[in-house]
């Protein structure tokens, strides 16, 4: 009865309001994989992987990068884009013309292309710039130390760029990641100072700028999709701020290739922990003090098959294609898993500490694998090292500066 | 006693006439006290509805589920017959009424508020939302006799809620799409999935007032007892003038069927 009664209404209602209406177009206009095609992709580029990007949804510059003694000229390029948008290569006197997949465009002597995606119901479009560049080779050793630092586009909070061009490759668009963009979706009234990752004027060990990871409240935005605190985070690789929500571990992706085999980190650390460490429901739990986090992970980057590796947030320091592994130590439990407790001996405190990380390697680097950046370095830092499962507490702060990166110099 | 509920409802909503009034007395089924007397009707009634934006915005592509939770009213008319076929009355009702749904929407454009923390953009994917509301609804409404047996009344209302709640979640839907664009449709894309759905709940935002019209059918089955179908329909937006989380105006829309008793 009640069923029949309710389709009766429904039924109702839908006549009333003369079915569904037309379906909207579309209003989307990214650029969702870009790709060129090479005889030899092997030969060209580092990895045949790197023939095909998947490009973020924030983001709107795509390079492919190719070995520094290789060239390109005419390349075919295939874009996916939204289902209905239409693609454009916009040319020199700025004048645009219509982008068909598979058309030719001349990528020597790194010439940037810009391309306009206009949505299937024209009233929305984006701009993206698409280059293939030069991965020239780097030398080994490296020190990064925070001063590069500006808001990004939106004003909303910090990044630091790589201006040191042996190292920019070693990070992804040049820049240190963090989750600050993922808190400013939960926290848009926040301030630029009050994000988890900022810059601190004048306050390093050595008297200039250095970096504060803060595990901060996510608000009521965070406790309604259950992800209460957000780790302050430094590392090199991927947030794929899309998927944070979903699956926030495999959001976080570390690392990117490198030529060198490194053997130890050292950084200026100081850590304070927050008051009460709290669980994924914002409990507090009894007998457990917050930790910081900084660790270094060199690792294959690519499986049997020819598909890229890249170590996430699930298994960044157990995925089989890990070569060696430096960490700030903590205590494990006996299948290596990490022990949350009071007893913490990672050393650290409120003063500024030189902490030496050496890499443990489980497997043998092959030279030539390396050579040809078949390996990934990871370097990441958090506030609360069980971040990247909303534990942790709130007000952790972790202190870094002048991060070195040691190789082995027998490597060739 | 399910097949003559339902026969009764077609008869209320065919608005027939009923063959049946050739043979009825005004005088046997009137009012108890003369033509134009007054009296009292005590009304119970199951209540079933749904509230909705009407027309549908063309962001809904599909309902998956309508599914309304079984309501209940309660509550008493105060009539006056002027006249053999005319009359009025004033009612007070108490109601229980309550619906989920689940709809498939594409760039839903929504905005969220919670803390000083605004979080806006389109949405895409499956929108669940529940809702109850249990109040007090005071029709106004004119009477008219249609037959001995059939009345039917019409009038506005005016309900005020003394608890309500619109909650649900958002996530993806059955080919696995679901996510907001955040600010517009060339901002970040967050995908939202059933694993971990985005919660929302409104219910502060709903206005405590109503303003509708009502439209009621009494058939009277024998000299104390009616059976009735009658249907409130809002007319005012259920949400507060500045909520713009839900991007268009909704309205109650509620039907109850059940008994009456004259004195």
């Amino acid at each position: 009865m009640r069923k029949y009664f309710s389709r009766f209404l429904f039924l109702g209602v839908v006549v009333l309001t003369s079915c569904f209406g037309k379906e909207p177009l579309n209003t989307e206009c990214d650029i969702e994989v870009a790709s060129v095609h090479v005889e030899n992709p092997a030969e060209v580029f580092h990895h045949e992987y790197d023939t095909l990007k998947v490009v973020n949804s924030a983001s709107d510059n795509i390079v492919f990068l190719i070995r520094s003694y290789e060239n390109v000229a005419q390349l075919p390029l295939s874009l996916r884009i939204t289902q209905g948008a239409t693609a454009y290569i916009l040319n020199e006197d700025g004048s645009a013309e219509k982008f068909r997949n598979g058309s030719l465009v001349d990528f020597s002597n790194e010439k940037t292309w810009k391309f306009r995606i206009v949505s299937e119901d024209k009233a929305w479009s984006r701009v993206y710039s698409i280059k293939v560049a030069h991965d020239y080779p780097t030398e080994g050793d490296f020190c990064l130390d925070f001063e590069n630092y500006a808001l990004d586009a939106t004003g909303k909070y910090y990044e630091w760029s790589i201006t040191d061009a042996n190292v920019a490759n070693v990070f992804t668009d040049a820049k240190w990641k963090n989750g600050n963009p993922g808190y400013k979706l939960s926290k848009s009234s926040a301030k630029p100072m009050e994000y988890p990752s900022v810059p601190l004027v004048g306050e390093g060990p050595d008297g200039s700028a250095c970096v504060k990871l803060e595990t901060k409240d996510t608000g009521s935005f965070g406790s309604m999709v259950n992800m209460r605190l957000a780790s302050g985070s430094m590392f090199n690789g991927i947030f794929d701020v899309s998927n944070a929500l979903k699956d926030a571990l495999r959001a976080t992706r570390f690392g990117s290739p490198f030529a060198h085999k490194p053997v130890k980190m050292t950084v200026w650390l100081k850590y304070e922990p927050g008051a009460t460490f709290q669980n994924r429901l914002g409990k507090p739990v009894e007998g457990v003090i917050d930790e910081p986090d900084a660790y270094v992970v060199f690792y294959r980057n690519q499986d049997e098959a020819g598909n890229e590796v890249m170590i996430d947030g699930t298994d960044m320091f157990t995925n089989p294609y890990i070569m060696g592994i430096g960490r700030l130590s903590h205590n494990l439990n006996e299948d290596g898993s990490d022990k949350m407790g009071d007893t913490p001996i990672h050393g650290l405190n409120s003063q500024w500490k030189l902490v030496e990380i050496p890499l443990v390697y489980t497997k043998e680097v092959d030279q030539d694998i390396l050579a040809n950046k078949g390996y990934s370095l990871a370097i990441s830092f958090a506030s609360s090292w069980q971040g990247g499962n909303f534990q942790g507490a709130i007000g952790s702060k972790l202190y870094i500066d002048n991060v070195s990166v040691y190789c082995d110099k027998d490597e060739y | 006693m399910m097949n003559k509920m339902r026969y009764i409802l077609a008869m209320v909503v065919l608005l027939s006439a009923t063959v049946m009034q050739g043979q009825d007395s005004w005088e046997k089924w009137g009012p108890t006290k003369g033509m134009n007397g007054a009296g009292v009707v005590v009304r119970a009634g199951y209540t079933l509805g749904g509230t909705s934006p009407i027309p549908l915005p063309k962001e809904v592509r599909s309902i998956n589920t309508f599914a309304p939770k079984g309501g209940a009213t309660i509550g008493v008319d105060v009539y006056k017959m002027f006249c053999k076929r005319w009359g009025a009355s004033v009612g007070w009702h108490f109601f229980y009424e309550g619906f989920h749904t689940s709809a498939d929407v594409k760039n839903y454009k929504m905005s969220l508020t919670m803390d000083g923390n605004t979080m806006s953009g389109y949405f895409t994917g499956t929108d669940v939302t529940n809702t109850d509301m249990w109040g007090m609804t005071m029709p106004v409404m004119a009477t008219l006799r249609m037959s001995p047996r059939w009345n039917f009344s019409f009038g506005p209302y005016l309900s005020t809620y003394f608890k309500r709640n619109f909650s649900g979640e958002v996530y993806d839907n059955k080919d696995g799409i679901g996510y907001l664009r955040v600010d517009d449709p060339t901002g970040e894309k967050v995908n939202i999935d059933r694993n971990n759905p985005a919660t929302y709940d409104f219910s502060d935002n709903m206005l405590q007032w109503n303003v509708g019209l009502e439209f009621c059918f009494d058939w009277k089955a024998c000299r104390h007892m009616n059976v009735f179908g009658k249907l409130d329909w809002g007319m005012t937006n259920i949400w507060e003038r500045d909520f713009d989380a839900v991007a268009f105006k909704m309205y109650p829309i509620y039907a109850t069927i059940g008994l009456a008793y004259r004195y």
